[in-house]
């Protein structure tokens, strides 16, 4: 038996030989004692095999591996990029609109706060002082009259919450 | 309606729901099939841990690719391809670190296989299953990973010769010299571990 012959006799085995290769090697099992005996250890090894992995079972927990998977499809879906959605026009539209009013209510303030649109007599200032963002001043030059305003009554020495006159 | 056909059937409406997006369906189907894919990871991998990682990461590109499952094979077919799939990369990235093994250069140019004794006695007749499969991983243990991996496509996938080649890589020539070897290394690992008792 060569090994041409051998490798034929397998595949006809594995069902891979049709029309006259097959015919060939089931001529040749017939008057070959040695091609049976072969094709009988194919038969024993491929039986032995099967079924055998049926017997492997995982071994973890159902609830810790099925986590670990879990924990990874949403790592991997939180890290992809979010496609943004295209806005609507007229939200397109809005949004420059929006950013133009902003420029221009900004402009007009500016104005008022100088001057220009209150005949030249200068506006009362509101200050917001930024190391304590609690307390705000407005100051009248034309009055000369200051008052501050405290948002926190209860923390501070110089408001009492329980106060009437306390101003909030 | 066979075992196999009702596990399809019961796999359709989770494969539809976890498609949708429903996780906790996938999770069922992850419960069903685990034990099934976590082994075909052993047999290519032969290390729990590999197999445990591998077969999870197989679940997580399962999820990431279910749209593109048709359900032309069945889930569990589907699941096993990408499981093999993953253990065949794994494998050639361990196998750039170390040399092609001596098995491997034996058979391809006409190894000793051809020539070994015919086992006429079946080794694994009248053995309990715990012995049969502890003798089988033996045996499988010492296959090369070429061998080995191409026993396991042929013998639990049942799939073709042309298909091991295009999933190896390789010919329908090196498939079938590689397998016939595989074959005759087993029957006489298991003669051997016989005689040995």
């Amino acid at each position: 038996m060569n090994a041409e012959f051998q490798l034929k006799l397998q595949a006809h085995f594995d069902g891979e030989l049709s029309g006259p290769e097959a015919q060939e090697v089931e001529a040749a099992l017939a008057s070959d004692v040695e091609a049976r005996a072969l094709l009988a250890e194919l038969r024993n090894t491929c039986g032995a095999l099967a079924g055998f992995e049926s017997e492997i079972k995982l071994p973890e927990a159902r609830e810790f591996y099925w986590s670990k998977i879990q924990r990874e499809i949403q790592r991997q879906e939180q890290g992809q990029p979010v496609r943004p959605t295209p806005l609507p026009w007229w939200r397109r539209f809005l949004l420059p609109s929006g950013a133009f009013a902003a420029v221009a209510i900004a402009g007009l303030l500016a104005a008022h706060q100088i001057g220009w649109l209150s005949g030249g007599a200068r506006a009362p200032q509101v200050e917001i002082f930024l190391a304590d963002s609690g307390a705000m001043t407005y100051r009248d030059e034309l009055e000369r009259t200051t008052v501050v305003w405290f948002s926190y009554p209860g923390e501070n020495e110089f408001a009492d919450a329980t106060a009437d006159d306390t101003i909030q | 309606m066979t075992e196999l056909a009702t596990t399809v059937a019961d796999d359709k409406p989770l494969v539809q729901a976890a498609q949708e997006g429903d996780m906790v369906a996938y999770e069922q189907l992850v419960a069903r099939h685990r034990d099934k894919i976590y082994a075909r990871a052993y047999s290519m991998m032969r290390n729990e841990d590999d197999a445990v990682d591998l077969s999870q990461e197989a679940w997580v590109k399962g999820w990431q690719r279910l749209k593109q499952f048709q359900g032309e094979a069945s889930f569990a077919t589907w699941m096993t391809r990408i499981v093999i799939n993953l253990c065949l990369d794994q494998l050639r990235r361990q196998k750039r670190h170390r040399a092609e093994s001596i098995e491997v250069m034996e058979e391809e140019s006409g190894g000793v296989e051809r020539h070994m004794p015919v086992v006429t006695v079946n080794p694994t007749e009248r053995l309990e299953r715990a012995e049969l499969r502890q003798r089988i991983d033996q045996a499988l243990g010492q296959l090369s990973e070429a061998h080995r991996t191409v026993l396991v496509l042929c013998e639990f996938e049942e799939m073709e010769y042309k298909e091991i080649a295009k999933t190896m890589n390789c010919s329908i020539g090196t498939v079938m010299s590689r397998l016939f070897y595989a074959r005759r290394k087993m029957a006489g690992l298991l003669a051997d571990l016989k005689k040995s008792e």
